[in-house]
């Protein structure tokens, strides 16, 4: 049975028919939602249970597409993308479940998360360099609609510069798929990263092309500036959508395109992607500092964790050592993961406050914790997850990456600052909101009801889970990148 | 002679259905008149499927039946067809209503001529057949934007028309031959080589409406019938660009010519997504922007003779672009020629408001549409013919482009306007709407039809 194929299109062919149904009442809607997004969770967690082959990609579906210039349609799961596949099917399952008290145009809104599904799903799975360019645009196009349509006040705008910017930033990748496309008359990314096809000058312009797209999606200091807009105005589960899951396809390219396609120019380039990514988890760290807005200081927590992940790739290109570099690509990978799961927890429950209290501003908030224990306890626990406490998902992961570091640019663990600084922000956030004196008018504040504990209990689960006992984790990311590595 | 003439079957129903068109207007027969003409069509369209891959030329090389003719008349055909069911939407029960669907017809058989031209007076029949049509076509309404925007029209083709002729006697006199087959004896004779290009760049780019020859374009689709905008935007502009890959798969790379054509390439989408941007007709937006995709086609045309997919890449897209602003002029029609028209749309007419989303972002270059492939083909041509810098200017103009389309988009999420809610899409306008989704959405993904 296809299931990669299976699991990518379920959500949209459910979509597909929530179009047609007759009965297109909000209710209905969510009901095709979560079904479709836990079937295709199910359907996940089987592609899990049949594994993958070390050194290679697995469970390859393949059908012929446009033979003429070689494009094909190749569906294939390594070490590096099954995790992330887990993850987002997981969070786009824990968005429907939130997602169920959205009433205006519900099927429409269910409509476009189920295509942002198949299109997430389909980024990490792509095996074409063309599929792969595809499922990546339709994500935006996705996005753009989930931002203006559902946002908050200032939508419009933001869902244009988020257009606009991520447009131009995913639009040289193409150039580089061209390249590698002349270089071999394939396709097929497989070839490509077995044979690397470009060398020399072109090779460094097709990594510079790729480093400036996924830069921006990832997104890398400087080419960052659309995400706060973009996270502030989004609904809740586009925000976690977005850095979730859409953050990572600019580390997955990262690690899929620009180290392994082209390996020698991304060595060579490595001090200054690495010097991108030191600025990049700084200068996030600071930025977060300054927000007194819950929602935006999240959005700039991303952009020093995902500073990590850059981080690891470049020294991962850098360092000599194979057993160096197998760490390295580890953690950034891992890094991912936790980012996925902590993020999400932490930009829902700021929905949450957000829904009870229609304001993300720390100052109006105090002594929330006796109030509302569950959302408080959830929200310091994934705070510390995120500052890197180790028992928490984000330590193994950080762990690594500077160990990594350390062993070959020890310069690069200046970066440490910022997880001083994460902490610094994350300790201030939990006093104003959570402790404190408590304010009169959040006395009638409700606590998380059952349907928010679904949504945001697996995830504090599992970043636990992953804290303590990353073994099943990274045995199979490790596996992949053991392989990797030449 | 039976042999030219059996592969010619498609042109030679073309023209007998505008001639028996014509009888029937006589009689005033609009409905029948326009039944022919569909009907024609088709059967020129069914016709073209077995000599689609003949590879030959007939009547000594004068024509050619080729890849490139032959996906001409399977875009330019069904393409035309369209216009003419647009053209009724728009024009029922106008006196001399049969005229224009007559002439329409006979607009395209130039475009067939242009797209299948082997040698230069081929060239120039097929400019003049679809000149003077167009000029009446535009001045249909008979009012004073009309009459203006035909006369403009008129003036800049007998100009530009001319130049062209001039240009082409140069060729002859270097190459001894019209055929165009033989203009590989230009090489070594820069100076020849160049007056000629330039002449025939001048005829053929007024028609394909490219900078700096593409001044009359937004007058004349403002002052024509939108369906006539609309045909003009897609048939005769793509036919000129068929004719411009005829003439320089040819002609010897030297001289320069490509990076020439390169810099106009990227002055056309540049103007044309700049001063769409600051339009608020719909009518003027789509035409500025039909004039920045000229530029796209250009790149093909830049990668001719130096990259295996400069051909493919004019062929795909210029089928993508006659679905998606065919499309794209359907929906105007149906809400109105103002910006301010779209208010609403998306919560009034859902339908129509994804149809033209769909075509605008496949006027942009999103996957998985039809106009992304097309794309995709020229990016590649143009990179593989050394022509980086191009591509890149391509890619930056594509994000303007999203921006001018978004600004379509954008009003279509605001309340409604009072009128819109009672407005309804006539039959055939659905239809040709219909039709051009599904060719904008399918032929994306089933792109493994398209030549290589």
């Amino acid at each position: 049975m296809p299931l990669l194929t299976i699991a990518t299109f379920l959500p949209v062919l459910a979509g597909l028919v929530l179009m047609v149904l007759r009965d297109r009442s909000a209710r209905v809607a969510h009901g095709v939602s979560i079904a479709a997004t836990g079937a295709t969770f199910l359907l996940t967690l089987a592609i899990w249970a049949r594994g993958i082959a070390p050194g290679g990609f697995a469970q390859v579906e393949q059908i012929t597409w446009i033979p003429a210039i070689g494009a094909a349609y190749r569906l294939g799961v390594d070490g590096l993308s099954l995790p992330l596949v887990l993850m987002t099917a997981l969070l786009f399952l824990l968005c429907a479940i939130y997602s169920a008290r959205i009433k205006e145009q519900a099927a429409t809104y269910v409509v476009l998360m189920l295509m942002l599904e198949t299109a997430s799903l389909g980024t990490f799975l792509a095996l074409d360099g063309l599929l792969f360019y595809v499922f990546f645009e339709v994500s935006l196009v996705g996005m753009y609609f989930m931002i203006a349509g559902w946002g908050h006040e200032e939508r419009q705008r933001a869902a244009l510069m988020f257009f606009l910017y991520t447009l131009l930033g995913s639009l040289p990748l193409l150039l580089a798929i061209i390249g590698f496309y002349l270089g071999t008359g394939t396709f097929d990314m497989r070839a490509w990263i077995g044979a690397p096809p470009l060398s020399g000058l072109a090779a460094m312009l097709a990594l510079i092309a790729m480093l400036f797209t996924f830069a921006v999606k990832t997104p890398a200091f400087p080419l960052h500036t659309w995400l706060p807009a973009a996270h502030v105005q989004a609904p809740t589960a586009g925000s976690v959508i977005l850095a979730g899951v859409m953050l990572k396809f600019g580390t997955y390219g990262l690690i899929r395109f620009a180290y392994q396609m082209t390996p020698e120019a991304l060595a060579q380039a490595g001090q200054v992607v690495l010097a991108f990514g030191v600025v990049s988890a700084i200068y996030g760290a600071f930025a977060a500092l300054a927000q007194n807005d819950l929602k935006k200081m999240i959005a700039y927590t991303s952009v020093n964790h995902m500073g990590y992940v850059v981080i690891g790739v470049a020294v991962a290109a850098l360092a000599a050592d194979p057993r160096i570099k197998v760490i390295a690509l580890d953690g950034a990978t891992l890094q991912m993961i936790s980012h996925g799961l902590v993020t999400a927890a932490l930009f829902f429950l700021v929905g949450m406050l957000q829904d009870r209290a229609h304001s993300r501003e720390m100052a109006d908030f105090g002594g929330l914790l006796g109030r509302v224990p569950w959302l408080g306890w959830a929200f310091i626990l994934s705070a510390f997850a995120s500052l890197g406490l180790p028992g928490l998902a984000h330590f193994p992961a950080e762990f690594q990456i500077f160990l990594a570091t350390l062993d070959t640019r020890p310069w690069g663990v200046i970066a440490l600052v910022g997880i001083v600084v994460t902490a610094g922000l994350y300790l201030r956030a939990i006093a104003t909101v959570f402790l404190g004196e408590a304010q009169d008018r959040w006395a009638k504040m409700p606590d998380l009801d059952l349907r928010e504990r679904l949504v945001v209990g697996p995830l504090l689960a599992l970043t636990v889970l992953v804290g303590v006992a990353p073994g099943w984790l990274i045995g199979m990311i490790h596996a992949t990148m053991t392989g990797l590595v030449r | 002679m039976g042999r030219d003439l059996s592969f010619l079957l498609p042109e030679i129903v073309v023209a007998v259905t505008a001639m028996l068109m014509i009888v029937a207007e006589m009689g005033r027969a609009a409905r029948l008149v326009l039944a022919i003409g569909l009907a024609g069509l088709a059967v020129a369209t069914l016709l073209t499927l077995p000599v689609l891959h003949a590879g030959t030329t007939v009547f000594s090389g004068t024509y050619r039946i080729d890849t490139i003719s032959g996906w001409a008349k399977l875009i330019l055909l069904p393409g035309t067809a369209a216009a003419l069911l647009m053209a009724r939407a728009e024009i029922a029960g106008r006196a001399r209503e049969g005229s224009l669907y007559a002439l329409v017809v006979l607009v395209t058989l130039g475009a067939l001529m242009l797209s299948g031209a082997g040698d230069v007076m081929v060239v120039v029949l097929g400019v003049v057949l679809t000149g003077l049509g167009s000029f009446a076509l535009v001045a249909f309404l008979r009012d004073d934007a009309g009459t203006e925007a035909a006369m403009k029209y008129l003036v800049f083709g007998a100009v530009t028309g001319a130049v062209m002729i001039y240009g082409l006697s140069f060729w002859f006199g270097g190459s001894g031959s019209t055929l165009l087959s033989d203009l590989g004896r230009l090489r070594g004779q820069p100076l020849v080589l160049v007056t000629g290009l330039a002449g025939l760049i001048v005829g053929l780019g007024y028609k394909a409406a490219f900078v700096p020859f593409h001044f009359w374009a937004p007058d004349a689709y403002q002052g024509a019938p939108v369906s006539i905008a609309a045909y003009l935007s897609v048939i005769t502009k793509t036919a000129a660009f068929f004719a411009l890959a005829q003439a320089l798969r040819d002609l010897p790379r030297e001289a320069g010519w490509p990076f020439a054509l390169a810099v106009i390439s990227a002055a056309t989408m540049t103007w044309g997504y700049l001063a769409a941007l600051v339009q608020t007709n719909l009518v003027r937006l789509l035409a500025y922007s039909s004039v920045a995709q000229s530029g796209y086609l250009l790149m093909g045309v830049v990668a001719l003779g130096a990259s295996p997919a400069a051909v493919p890449g004019i062929v795909v897209f210029a089928a993508a672009y006659v679905a998606m602003n065919l499309g794209a002029f359907a929906v105007v029609m149906v809400v109105g020629r103002e910006l301010r028209d779209l208010d609403g749309l998306g919560r009034t007419h859902p339908v129509l408001a994804i149809a033209l989303v769909v075509f605008l972002l496949s006027l942009t270059g999103i996957p998985p549409l039809f106009g992304f492939v097309g794309k995709l083909y020229l990016f590649t041509a143009a990179i593989n013919a050394g022509f980086l810098w191009l591509a890149v200017i391509g890619i930056l103009n594509s994000v303007l482009s999203l921006a001018v389309y978004l600004r379509l988009v954008v009003p279509m999420g605001r309340e409604p306007a009072g009128a819109l809610a009672a407005m309804s899409a006539p039959f055939l306008l659905r239809g040709v709407i219909a039709a051009a989704l599904m060719a904008t959405l399918g032929l994306g993904i089933l792109a493994a039809l398209l030549p290589g």
